[in-house]
């Protein structure tokens, strides 16, 4: 069994730096993996990911012991990337605004296909693959703060009461944002659905 | 509908949980909706997981150390920097050489000066017991046993009549020394007397 994060962080206070690099190695692909998708931008999201190491390292002695290590490291993977975005928009990139209150666009007639078209089986992964790589444009379209939501639910697999502390949001929020976010993504993965059909004729495949 | 995507989060409370299953069971659309957000999840951790599969971290921990530790210069400036270590060292030595012959001159020559054995200087923790010196051994060497039951050995060369320089002498300005190995120094007023000490080993 590996050694659990807290005893490692204590481990690094003391200074064990190996200890540091096993957190690093632990935590490195889904790091990246957060900041991939909420910038797009592969060599940005490289450049948070360590920079996100290395800000942790400088302010370990801020981390009080209450929260896990991951819980905090992500938070400081999402405010860089959020800061960058907002540099990006700031100088003249897209801002994408997002009202919670409108109502959940995704068209009717689309209900299930998503679901029945990728279903579970495994000779349909060409199509799920395809999909697979739409899925960082798709997360573009969503503004920054559902992104990050569904980023550390779906890679991460946080709980609400995770999320809710990670990004101290309250877990009421929590739920409606990540639904507003699926509902985005839905939409766009449902139009590359019938853009897909629309090529290859429906159903088949 | 808002309580499908906690639903397959497995976030809901176990009474909202079987609401939302009886309702799937009757409701078509739903069920669909329900397939739909789970297909966008697995895509999604699919999707990331690609993305991440396709990047190589063999150096990344390596380059975050690289920024968090301590400047660690590059084999050239280590190697310069052992090198100049390597001569810093030896120059301490040189330095301490020098010292010694300084504090030897000190010594030396306030001894040769004076015809009249020095009173002892040995430390306060170390006093001369009894001597017992062995007339028929050629290098006549001067046994000593100190206080805490040390011994010293002094070798009195008598072949060369040179100049008295005693090599010894500087260890006698470190009374804390291994009192298993006593310092000749200390002994040199006592055999001081019977000849002229030229040169002292232990």
């Amino acid at each position: 069994m590996a050694t659990d994060d807290l005893t490692l962080v204590k481990r690094v206070r003391s200074g064990d730096q190996r200890a540091f690099k096993l957190l690093v190695e632990r935590y490195q692909r889904k790091v990246y993996a957060v900041a991939l998708g909420m910038l797009k931008d592969k060599e940005e999201a490289m450049d948070v990911s360590q920079e996100a190491f290395v800000k942790v390292y400088k302010y370990l002695d801020h981390f009080k012991g209450d929260a896990s290590f991951y819980t905090w490291l992500y938070r400081i993977t999402v405010n860089i990337c959020i800061d960058i975005i907002r540099k990006r928009s700031g100088a003249g990139g897209e801002a994408v605004e997002f009202d919670e209150t409108l109502p959940m666009d995704v068209s009717e007639a689309n209900i299930g296909a998503l679901g029945s078209r990728l279903g579970t089986n495994p000779q349909k992964s060409a199509l799920r693959r395809e999909l697979a790589e739409k899925i960082q444009e798709a997360l573009s379209a969503v503004p920054e703060k559902h992104r990050a939501i569904l980023l550390l639910r779906e890679v991460e697999g946080m709980s609400y009461e995770d999320l809710s502390r990670t990004l101290d949001i309250p877990k009421g929020t929590v739920m409606s944002r990540l639904f507003h976010a699926r509902a985005k993504v839905q939409k766009i993965l449902s139009q590359y659905l019938e853009l897909d059909e629309a090529k290859s004729g429906v159903g088949s495949e | 509908m808002l309580l499908l995507s906690p639903y397959i989060d497995g976030e809901l409370s176990p009474s909202e949980r079987i609401v939302v299953e009886r309702h799937l069971s009757a409701c078509k659309e739903c069920t669909g909706r329900t397939a739909d957000l789970r297909a966008e999840s697995g895509l999604l951790r699919v999707g990331l997981e690609m993305a991440v599969d396709e990047v190589d971290f063999k150096d990344f921990a390596q380059k975050v150390m690289a920024r968090v530790t301590p400047e660690k210069p590059p084999l050239l400036e280590r190697l310069k920097l052992s090198l100049s270590e390597m001569f810093l060292y030896q120059r301490t030595v040189l330095i301490s050489s020098m010292a010694t012959a300084a504090v030897l001159a000190l010594v030396a020559v306030p001894l040769l000066l004076r015809d009249k054995a020095p009173l002892g200087y040995a430390g306060e923790r170390m006093t001369v017991k009894s001597v017992h010196v062995y007339e028929e051994a050629r290098a006549s060497p001067v046994v000593m046993e100190t206080e805490d039951g040390s011994t010293i050995i002094w070798l009195v060369d008598q072949d060369t009549p040179a100049p008295g320089e005693d090599t010894s002498s500087q260890d006698a300005k470190d009374p804390d020394a291994d009192p298993t190995e006593a310092t000749p120094g200390k002994a040199l007023p006592a055999a001081k007397d019977p000849e002229t000490p030229k040169e002292g080993a232990l």
